[in-house]
């Protein structure tokens, strides 16, 4: 039964939830011919610290452990405090190429309807931080 | 007494709490004289969902109502309505669209 459990929480937390943090729509053209969806879709790695220095802080065997687990925890927590989207990542230019890609996409560079999307994957502590763009390309 | 309790449990409950988390806005256009708009939800319990993709929906529908025009002044309203245990997102968009 406990194994049961165990699998189903597991099933749970690895299923990936999918998170949505901003979502915008641009103008739409229509009139200039046939339209063809494309996409561009970039990723950077996230990561809670803090979360990890709990998880510690629970699996610690000695209390001086769990003590310190508790110091780093608060550390981290402290030093990513404030306003933020998503869990940190190490590279803040990942979405920088978006225009280019999307251009790669629709040489003609008649691109309307564009959809800026941001978005996550959230594995617990980690997850992927995704900034997609979808928008048609005129033909 | 219980039943009154009840009844105001389920009024708070169900009523529901609603989060914007993103609001946008492109140009808007002279002409104004035709609004259109789209609504996409989906429901998750407990904060669990495993995709997006009801956002696409929004964006079909308003490519429906708005063929072989042109949709400008596109307003987006991405909110969370919470319910006891169970969370309703939405996209909400208008525009208006000037046939040439």
């Amino acid at each position: 039964m406990y194994k049961l459990l165990l699998i189903g929480v597991s099933a749970l937390l690895l299923g990936a939830c999918a998170r949505l943090d901003h979502v915008q729509i641009g103008d739409l053209d229509q009139t200039q011919g046939n339209l063809q969806p494309i996409s561009v879709k970039v990723s950077q790695f996230g990561i809670e610290l803090a979360a990890f220095a709990e998880v510690g802080r629970h699996t610690a065997s000695s209390s001086a452990a769990r003590s310190q687990s508790q110091q780093v925890r608060d550390l981290l927590a402290l030093m990513n405090m404030g306003p933020r989207t998503g869990n940190p990542v190490y590279n803040e230019t990942y979405a920088e190429k978006v225009l280019e890609d999307l251009y790669r996409q629709c040489p003609s560079g008649n691109i309307t309807g564009i959809r800026s999307i941001r978005e996550a994957r959230a594995y617990t502590a980690v997850s992927g931080e995704i900034v997609r763009i979808d928008a048609f390309c005129v033909q | 007494m219980l039943r009154l309790i009840a009844v105001a449990i389920c009024l708070v409950t169900l009523s529901g709490c609603v989060n914007l988390n993103s609001m946008s806005m492109t140009q808007v256009p002279e002409n104004r004289s035709n609004l259109i708009s789209a609504t996409a939800s989906d429901w998750n319990f407990l904060g669990f969902v495993f995709d997006n993709d009801f956002v696409d929906e929004a964006v079909s529908q308003l490519k429906q109502q708005c063929q072989g025009g042109k949709l400008q002044g596109v307003l987006t309203k991405h909110q969370t309505t919470t319910y006891f245990l169970v969370f309703k997102r939405e996209v909400i968009a208008s525009g208006y669209c000037n046939k040439v």
